[in-house]
């Protein structure tokens, strides 16, 4: 976009020059003349796309220990059916991937990425708080700190784009789909909070739509931070508007789910593929707090485990093409008890999983330290133990991935290890 | 005002019980004075418009003249006497909103069902609303913003625990009966305020098992800031002072209670006053509040409010010798927060510096100038959602930002709330562009930009945007016109800008 590119190297001779530029501000003399810093360039790194799955997943019956007794022993209803159990149907059945961890079979569909070595799991993975509760450890983990009153209120990936200039100036560097922008995207980086990318409009009808466009260009036709905030964001809604959000064609036959995380997925590969300058994208899939009647191979969590599946494979194979410059990770704030409680669901408890999905993940192992589920093995009141801590995972997405070593403000005090989950 | 026969008795029922909002509007939009149209229009250049932007959510054509006749420093002073405005317009607008007055114990009745559990919604989405429509239509606007300015002083988030309902009580009872008192007696309420308690964890500070969280941020966020003069040491001794202090869990749900039992009864040292145990159970709760007298007076304190008021009202880097003289006045009036804020505004309104408007203020302002009618209701509140600003869910206890910078950006909801607020997409919200412009007597597509551009930026575009804005308008039709020259103005740089 050469509109852009001329803009910027206006904004950096304005920054070097140091002037105010008084004479056609189109506003008020009361108005802020902004000291604009130069912009160091830093080459970006992978597309990432984090997607938390709210409520707590089960992180036992998603990577499932098919070679742990005890996994059996404490969930004779919820277990799922170790990859050779003859008596139940092979549809329900855990698939195999190593001899001891399996697929749930809902995630079947992540199999194909499995065997290209563009997926795997961290498991045992998580933080150290053990407050099990939703609202604080979301908290906690969307900001990357160890307690709710201490270490900045921006999120981590607020801090990983603040602290990586990339010069990138899109106001879809950082996109978040949901009702609410994600805790961890918040920071001194612009970001967008969608409900939708298909809400990225104006609204109005088109006659209106079109002035109201044409007179934003006119106010916003400055040449001070805000107003080319607002061109940039102002060629984000021609560019959606000409893409046709509603009538993109994924480059998949494995369809996207028909919900607002399915569509939220493929609005994102249509960005991806747009190329409007997105560097992170942020998407929950809510629901996981599955006190009450989880199911096993089918039920309730089981469609859960669909609609994430579906919704990833279809998302790798429609961005295959860009799997090299891809990361994804799912996770979730903490995982669930490993008995099954009396409601035929399972409680919140402690250690969960993360999965790592793009083109330079290390496949074809389930990574982290395997703490077991025996008796002696289990931490706090019969939780699955934490091995790895949740930033070890992110910090290494950081440093590999996204191009910024600047861990000590992105995870601020806390000493991370890098330990091998990523190329 | 006249009231017919027939509105009398619909206004009778709707103070007597809880008339739906749709039921007695057209009743309560006339006993609250429906803003009309604004009179006298204001003048296009206003230099009292930026320092007014700065004491109001947005102001109103009646501020503007107001100050044009008495002065700046004069208005001032009335503002601060708050209690002399009337405020009749809100009052009646409050009445549909049961849950503002109730005590925390009503608050968990109303809403719990045996069956279909509790109601978390609708306690902090009514707070949410009443504030809104005090930002909007009250005429105590200096309180007004004093009220927000404290409530993120002492941030309070409803999604933390039981305070989803306890932040309505502690509205209530902290900060706006002291959003203008005595700095003193606003700590000393904040303290003894259930929700304070459990958002900052003292429930749970035992003797056993201190819990340092509320002790640390009433001396680092509350009163002396993180150079105020404290040690972790001072941090650990309040903590020890402060354990029992603590909200009935019972009967009386949600009143504090000074609990003998978790209270550690050892000589404590805090900020080198030596504290002696409490002879008696009943007076271990003097032990901490003679800290929080000791932490009111504090120099550091004087200094720390001094300094937040100055980056509130002033600029965001405010000058040491206005932050001296604010603090000189907090110490020589013991904390009178009027005395504090008079400083601040008489001698700094002359050097204040453009702040970007935070989600709040820019909606207010929208709504204030635009002389909306509005419920505040939750279309309002999804939009400052989507902007990231919706009133007391800031998670963290340091409060929203006051400064500009983590707000600049983010244009796109800001633009299409621009839109749907002219265009009256928002339900519950109306404003009528078309005649805000006849009212201005505007003849010409110019005159419109200029007398719009006059109520809502106090100052005319420069002259080559006003044309280039004409000329992408140069199709809209005359009632169209006003429309979208409203939204275009509300989502212009300019307007970003308080």
């Amino acid at each position: 976009m050469s509109l852009t590119t001329t803009r910027r190297q206006f904004l950096q001779s304005a920054a070097v020059a140091g002037t105010a530029m008084s004479a056609t501000v189109a506003w008020p003399a009361w108005m802020p003349r902004l000291a604009f810093a130069p912009k160091q360039s830093a080459p970006r790194g992978d597309t990432l796309i984090v997607v938390f799955l709210r409520g707590a997943a089960d992180a036992l019956n998603m990577i499932v220990p098919h070679g742990e007794e005890a996994y059996y022993a404490m969930r004779p209803t919820l277990g799922i059916a170790r990859p050779d159990e003859a008596r139940v149907k092979a549809n329900l059945r855990t698939v195999d991937l190593d001899g001891f961890f399996g697929l749930h079979p809902s995630l079947r569909p992540l199999l194909p990425a499995w065997q290209a070595g563009h997926f795997t799991a961290v498991h045992a993975c998580g933080a150290p708080d053990e407050s099990r509760s939703h609202f604080k450890a979301m908290a906690l983990m969307e900001r990357g700190v160890a307690s709710e009153t201490s270490g900045p209120a921006s999120g981590w990936i607020g801090r990983h784009l603040a602290t990586l200039n990339t010069g990138n100036p899109s106001p879809l560097r950082a996109v978040g789909l949901g009702a609410l922008p994600q805790r961890s995207l918040s920071g001194p980086v612009p970001i967008s909070a969608l409900r939708s990318i298909a809400d990225f409009h104006l609204g109005g009808d088109p006659a209106a739509l079109a002035q109201m466009r044409n007179a934003l260009a006119a106010l916003y036709a400055g040449d001070d931070p805000l107003s080319v905030v607002g061109q940039e964001t102002l060629d984000i809604l021609d560019t959606l508007q000409a893409l046709d959000p509603l009538g993109y064609q994924p480059t998949t036959t494995l369809p996207y789910p028909q919900t607002e995380y399915g569509m939220g997925l493929k609005q994102i590969a249509m960005l991806v593929k747009a190329e409007v300058g997105l560097e992170v994208a942020a998407i929950d899939l809510g629901g996981w707090d599955t006190h009450f009647a989880q199911g096993g191979g089918e039920g309730l969590m089981a469609n859960l485990l669909s609609e994430l599946g579906s919704g990833l494979a279809a998302l790798h194979e429609d961005l295959f093409d860009y799997a090299d410059k891809l990361t994804i990770v799912v996770m979730s704030e903490f995982g669930r008890r490993a008995q099954e409680n009396a409601s035929l669901g399972t409680d919140h408890g402690h250690g969960a999983l993360m999965m790592l999905m793009g083109g330079n993940v290390l496949g074809g192992i389930v990574h982290g330290t395997w703490p077991g589920l025996a008796d002696g093995q289990l931490f706090g009141p019969g939780d699955l133990a934490v091995t790895t801590d949740y930033r070890d995972v992110l910090a290494e997405v950081c440093v590999k991935r996204l191009n910024n070593s600047a861990l000590t403000e992105i995870f601020p005090n806390y000493t991370a290890t890098l330990r091998g989950f990523l190329k | 005002m006249p009231l017919s026969r027939r509105d009398f008795l619909r206004l009778s029922g709707l103070v007597a019980a809880s008339a739906t909002v749709a039921a007695c509007t057209p009743v309560y939009r006339k006993l609250a004075g429906d803003p009309s149209a604004p009179s006298p229009w204001p003048t296009l250049t206003d230099s009292n418009f930026a320092a007014l932007s700065r004491m109001t959510f947005g102001p109103r054509p009646e501020e503007r003249q107001r100050t044009a006749e008495i002065g700046l420093a004069a208005w001032v002073e009335e503002q601060l006497a708050y209690e002399t405005l009337d405020d009749q317009p809100v009052y009646w607008r409050l009445q549909n909103f049961e849950t503002l007055s109730m005590s925390a114990n009503e608050l968990l009745d109303w809403h719990s069902d045996l069956f279909d559990g509790v109601d978390m919604e609708t306690v902090p989405r009514e707070l949410a609303q009443a504030t809104l429509i005090r930002q909007v239509y009250s005429r105590r606007q200096l309180y007004e913003t004093m009220a927000e300015f404290w409530s993120d002083h002492f941030n309070i988030s409803v999604e933390k625990e039981d305070c989803w309902y306890l932040k309505t009580v502690d509205d209530r009872q902290v900060i706006r009966p002291h959003a203008l008192g005595n700095f003193r007696d606003l700590l000393w309420a904040s303290a003894h305020s259930p929700a304070m308690l459990i958002y900052l964890d003292n429930q749970v500070n035992y003797s056993q098992h201190p819990n340092e969280n509320y002790a640390r941020e009433v001396m680092e966020l509350h009163t002396l800031g993180v150079e105020g003069g404290y040690s972790q040491q001072d941090v650990m001794e309040l903590a020890r002072c402060l354990t029992g202090w603590t909200v009935k869990t019972d009967f009386w749900r949600g009143d504090f209670t000074f609990n003998p039992d978790f209270h550690d009864w050892g000589a404590k040292t805090v900020l080198g006053m030596k504290i002696e145990p409490a002879s008696r159970a009943e007076e271990g709760v003097r032990e901490a509040e003679q800290v929080l007298e000791r932490l009111a007076a504090h120099p550091s304190t004087a200094r720390f409010i001094a300094a937040k008021l100055a980056r509130r009202f002033i600029a965001d880097d405010p000058s040491e010798a206005l932050v001296a003289k604010g603090s000189a006045a907090f110490a020589q009036t013991n904390g009178d927060i009027r005395a504090v804020l008079r400083t601040i505004l008489l001698d700094g309104l002359a050097q204040i510096q453009p702040k970007f408007k935070r989600p709040v203020d820019f909606v207010v302002s929208a709504l204030r100038l635009l002389n909306a009618h509005t419920e505040a209701n939750g279309q309002l509140l999804d939009y400052l959602a989507r902007m990231g600003q919706v009133p007391f869910r800031w998670p963290t206890p340091d409060g929203y930002p006051a400064i500009s910078r983590p707000w600049m950006g983010n244009l796109q909801p800001r633009w299409q709330f621009a839109m749907a607020l002219a265009r009256n997409e928002i339900e519950g919200t109306q404003v009528e562009a078309p005649k805000l412009a006849e009212h201005s007597g505007a003849r010409t597509p110019a005159e419109v930009v200029d007398q719009l551009s006059a109520l809502l930026l106090g100052a005319p575009l420069h002259l080559a945007t006003r044309d280039n804005l004409l000329k992408s308008l140069k199709d809209a039709d005359d009632t169209e016109l006003p429309t979208l020259v409203a939204a275009g103005l509300i989502a212009s740089p300019a307007f970003q800008w308080r």
